[in-house]
């Protein structure tokens, strides 16, 4: 193909620079709007991903909430109370932990309570975790400063919970309406989980499991039990428990949750979201199609004359028509490279924004999408220049030359 | 030799609405090499077409078109247009030039489809000597350029590929009457220099310059 209508096509845009302008323009909200959605959705995403990632080994075990068989029933712990009234029984317990072993399984109680950190301090509320002494580390395996509380005197808080409260390593925290049930002292501090599918430390304490039976006098009464899975796959490990546990089919005696299988739901529908706004973002594009289409029939309807001249001196078809694709094509390529530098500044402002973040503004799946949006703008302006192009190239020369 | 055009009972019928029109209507001629021939006819006499058909960008109804021999009748599109780009040049009342391209590039348009390259400039100069352009307008673009000027770059564009005929519609029908006697000369002198050339005009001093005149008559040929 001779680059003289590579020429002519480049020189029809200029000459015509307000039109292509406006044209490119179009293309270029479309590929932002498409590259900015994919990079908040991927970010959104990957946040999630790495807030939750730490828990996807666990299996989460609580108490039937239909009809209960096997289960004690009863109160809350202590003066706040628990959140729930069912329970899982030592029994339960000690059939899970024969049914994943060698795996880990933690008992775990909970209770909201009232607190008081430092005299004179508002009255706060807040959950109270219990946790065997020897199985802390299991469950939370790091601290942001401190040390394990060896003493039933002891208590770890949650990074919110601490600065929220301003409280400290040696920190003294009095717990029950009035301090009823005395004062812990803070050992440690766990760092930020975010969310998570076993306990949500952040806003809590976490106290000895010895603390909590003796305070709240509730020992064999278990909220939860987490299986920290190190042998084996979780999605075995839940069917183990259920076959154990829940033999009546009736009444099952057990819920089990696969982290695993929730994170797998939960990024499905946060790739559904994506794509859903990603479409939203994809409907410009259309518009920026359409705009490109009514640009190129203009330009068709401008240059019949010049399509009958090139056609009766020995133009072909595919060679007038490549003039027009050319034509789309730079305003295509130019438009969506223009967009798809402005997305990447627009997904650094929408991540730091929405998401406080920019970190990863860079990956992989962040970057594909500017370059699925940079595609998408190239293959629309290309797809909306082919019809006017082909119609360019079939006029009979006879009715090109004489049109006026 | 061949002739270089031969119709051989030519007919041409436009299929409308009211009724098929007959433009052309059984012609047969021949056209040798180095002729300078003039076609005149009154307004919807056939001529046009006639020309067309002559410049191959159309084929007939009935009967058979050679150009140098070779026939037309069933060419493809694409024959049809390599046929128009190594064979005819064309030149138009108009001057039908390109906006976009400057004189140089204008005259080297059929050369790049030819060859698929770039401009060959010199042979685009060498052309815009023979029809006798100031070198300093090479560079220019059409519209910077007098109709005379104009219509002499479309004769060099015509005679860049060397072709077999050149086919001039109305050469001088836009031009004032010394510019127009101007490029009827050039043509007189392609002429002397061997080219064959095929001017379709309504106008007697256009004619005077040609060595045989072609009449049409309702699609007939008169004389």
């Amino acid at each position: 193909m001779s680059r003289i209508f590579w020429e002519i096509s480049k020189r029809n845009i200029r000459l015509h620079m307000l039109r292509s302008s406006l044209a490119m323009l179009g293309i270029i909200i479309g590929v932002v709007a498409i590259g900015a959605m994919g990079i908040l959705g991927n970010s959104m995403t990957q946040e999630i991903s790495s807030s939750l990632s730490s828990v996807g080994d666990s299996v989460i075990v609580t108490p039937y909430s239909g009809s209960g068989g096997g289960m004690g029933t009863g109160g809350g712990g202590g003066g706040g109370g628990s959140s729930q009234n069912l329970y899982l029984t030592d029994q339960n317990y000690q059939q899970i932990q024969r049914a994943v072993a060698p795996n880990t399984a933690i008992p775990i109680h909970s209770a909201s309570e009232h607190m008081k950190v430092g005299v004179g301090s508002d009255d706060i509320v807040a959950i109270i975790y219990g946790l065997p002494t020897d199985k802390v580390k299991d469950l939370l395996p790091t601290l942001q400063s401190g040390d394990y509380s060896n003493g039933n005197s002891g208590c770890l808080v949650g990074a919110t919970f601490a600065s929220d409260h301003n409280v400290q390593v040696g920190s003294r925290i009095s717990i029950g309406q009035d301090g009823q049930y005395g004062n812990l002292r803070v050992t440690g501090i766990i760092p930020e989980r975010g969310m998570s599918f076993d306990i949500s430390t952040d806003s809590a304490i976490v106290v000895t499991k010895d603390w909590f039976e003796n305070t709240y006098n509730d020992a064999d009464q278990y909220n939860e039990v987490v299986v920290k899975v190190t042998s084996g796959d979780t999605a075995g490990v839940k069917t183990t428990i259920e076959k154990q546990l829940n033999r009546n089919t009736k009444e099952k005696t057990v819920t089990v949750t696969d982290s695993k299988a929730t994170l797998a739901t939960i990024y499905s529908t946060f790739d559904t979201v994506t794509t859903f706004v990603t479409a939203i973002g994809g409907i410009s594009m259309v518009v920026a199609g359409v705009s490109i289409f009514n640009i190129m029939m203009m330009s068709v309807n401008e240059r019949i004359k010049e399509i009958g001249i090139m056609r009766s001196i020995g133009t072909q078809k595919r060679e007038v028509m490549s003039m027009f694709i050319y034509e789309a094509g730079i305003i295509g390529v130019v438009g969506s490279l223009i967009g798809g530098i402005l997305c990447v500044v627009a997904g650094f402002a929408v991540s730091a924004l929405m998401l406080g973040t920019t970190k990863y503004l860079f990956t992989i799946a962040s970057m594909s999408s500017v370059v699925e949006g940079v595609g998408f703008g190239i293959v629309v302006c290309l797809a909306c220049g082919v019809y006017p192009a082909w119609q360019a190239a079939n006029l009979n020369p006879i009715d090109a030359l004489r049109h006026e | 030799m061949a002739p270089v055009i031969q119709f051989k009972d030519v007919v041409k019928i436009y299929p409308l609405k009211s009724g098929d029109v007959t433009a052309i209507d059984h012609i047969s001629f021949e056209v040798e090499r180095g002729e300078f021939i003039s076609i005149m006819g009154p307004s919807g006499s056939g001529k046009s077409t006639l020309l067309t058909m002559m410049g191959c960008l159309d084929t007939p109804t009935g009967g058979d078109i050679f150009i140098s021999g070779i026939g037309v009748r069933d060419m493809s599109d694409t024959e049809l247009t390599n046929l128009r780009r190594d064979r005819i040049g064309f030149i138009f009342q108009y001057f039908n030039l390109f906006p976009l391209l400057n004189v140089t590039e204008n005259v080297s348009f059929p050369q790049m489809l030819k060859s698929q390259s770039q401009v060959d400039e010199k042979k685009a100069i060498e052309k815009l000597r023979a029809v006798r352009l100031e070198e300093r307008l090479y560079s220019h673009t059409p519209l910077e350029l007098s109709g005379g000027q104009q219509q002499r770059v479309a004769v060099a564009r015509a005679l860049i590929n060397d072709p077999d005929i050149l086919l001039c519609d109305e050469p001088t029908g836009n031009l004032d009457s010394k510019t127009g006697a101007s490029i009827m000369e050039l043509m007189s002198e392609l002429h002397r220099k061997g080219a064959t050339i095929i001017v379709v005009t309504h106008d007697p001093n256009v004619a005077e310059y040609t060595k045989r005149t072609i009449r049409i008559v309702d699609g007939r040929i008169a004389a």
